[in-house]
């Protein structure tokens, strides 16, 4: 008891204060609507934002797995639906080997290492020889263009990513079908450069930039990105910088696309070299 | 004793009434509204015990909060400059410290030390009160604006009110 006096008697002041700010800020909150009202919704806010807090982690535990379901369903509805596409081809194969029929074979797997702030980045999945992978096989996240694999483990894969000084990929404007040579010029993980389109052509800032599938290595249409500043250089042709839609800091899961003819396709083209 | 309540007394309604009247009706461009009434936290003698100047300093929040339509908010903004003014005198006290019984003046105690002084208080009450009045953190920068503006405006009026008094 004496030694609450004492506590009483040492703060008297603080305690008055505390009592008559109270009082002020009661009648703050009673007297203005304003006020009442954003004091109200502060409070909500604070309980409303942790709640939301809790239920993102809880959210966020389950990702993985949620993650993995999707990957692999994903996967299975890929290659069904090259199943389907394939057969439009039915009356130029008569063998109805699905091997023959589909033409892009769809893993997903896992980026497991990652860079974006070198000159040359490359990135690992976590898939292998074991599980089919070979060299020369696309990376895509999702429809987007990611990398190609370019060494390969028993259960790892090395990727060389497009943000790479020596990774080159063919690519065209889409509303235009014109293709020139994509690459990376070292500066912004979100930007490449398109070369050797030539300036009697059209471009409008804004175009979208997909891949051609010459190279036999990306299927045909895959999404690149889209043109967000164009010059006209000294030579006849555009220098085109394009925003990737792949956002290379954030490459989680990717598929690892296969041709199944490019074998075929190159032996045919090399037949005439 | 008696003799400086009255003369207190007469000081607050004096202020009060030129507050309410005269300057609450002064509008420099939406900006700017000088609080000139926080001088009756600042003149307040030096050994009034602390309760009593929270109380006071309370009371006049209150009326001008009854005046101009804004309960709660000059009641809480006083109510805190009136809290901080026993720490601000304890840290900018004079050299030989304060003469009991004397008023917390610019006469007593020189231009220096009551500008530095009644600046500090000052910029504790207008920020108080304008982060009330808005009661939010977006636009800070404009609400710091409005507050060393009117600040600026309130300490101008306040030091040619002491000039005043002191030459009289």
């Amino acid at each position: 008891m004496r030694n609450l006096l004492n506590f009483l008697l040492k703060y008297n002041n603080l305690i008055v204060f505390l009592i008559l700010e109270g009082i002020a800020f009661y009648w703050l909150a009673a007297g203005n609507s304003y006020h009442n009202s954003r004091m109200v919704k502060g409070t909500q806010g604070v309980t409303r934002g942790m709640e939301e807090r809790l239920s993102n982690i809880r959210y966020f535990l389950n990702l993985r797995e949620v993650n993995e379901t999707l990957a692999s369903e994903n996967n299975a509805l890929r290659n069904r639906l090259e199943q389907f596409t394939g057969q439009d081809n039915v009356r130029f194969i008569s063998v109805s080997d699905s091997q023959f029929i589909q033409q892009y074979q769809y893993t997903s797997a896992r980026v497991i290492n990652n860079s974006v702030n070198k000159q040359k980045n490359f990135f690992t999945v976590n898939k292998g020889n074991r599980q089919g992978i070979k060299v020369d096989m696309a990376v895509a996240d999702g429809k987007n263009v990611a990398g190609v694999i370019v060494s390969c483990s028993e259960n790892f894969s090395i990727a060389i990513s497009l943000l790479n000084l020596d990774f080159r990929l063919s690519a065209r404007i889409k509303s235009n079908g014109y293709f020139g040579s994509l690459n990376w010029d070292g500066r912004n993980y979100r930007h490449a450069v398109l070369n050797e389109i030539p300036q009697h052509i059209n471009v409008v800032i804004g175009d979208t930039i997909e891949t051609t599938g010459y190279s036999a290595i990306f299927p045909e249409g895959m999404l690149v990105g889209k043109v967000s500043d164009l010059k006209k250089s000294g030579s006849d042709f555009y220098k085109i910088t394009i925003e990737l839609f792949t956002d290379f800091r954030n490459l989680q899961y990717v598929d690892v696309i296969g041709n199944l003819k490019r074998t075929e396709q190159l032996g045919l083209e090399n037949q005439l070299q | 004793m008696i003799n400086s309540i009255l003369r207190f007394s007469a000081i607050f309604i004096l202020l009060i009434l030129f507050q309410v009247l005269v300057l609450n009706h002064i509008q420099f461009s939406g900006f700017v509204n000088p609080y000139v009434y926080i001088m009756i936290v600042l003149l307040l003698p030096s050994l009034t015990p602390s309760w009593v100047v929270l109380i006071i300093s309370f009371l006049s929040g209150l009326v001008i909060d009854l005046f101009s339509g804004s309960p709660g908010m000059h009641a809480s903004a006083t109510l805190l400059a009136g809290f901080s003014r026993q720490y601000v005198l304890r840290i900018i006290s004079p050299r030989d410290g304060y003469e009991s019984g004397s008023d917390l003046s610019m006469a007593a105690y020189g231009f220096r030390w009551f500008f530095i002084y009644a600046a500090v208080i000052v910029l504790i009450h207008h920020t108080a009160l304008f982060f009330l009045e808005v009661f939010r953190f977006t636009d800070f920068f404009r609400t710091i604006f409005r507050v060393l503006l009117s600040s600026f405006f309130t300490l101008g009026f306040i030091l040619l009110i002491s000039y005043y008094r002191k030459g009289r």
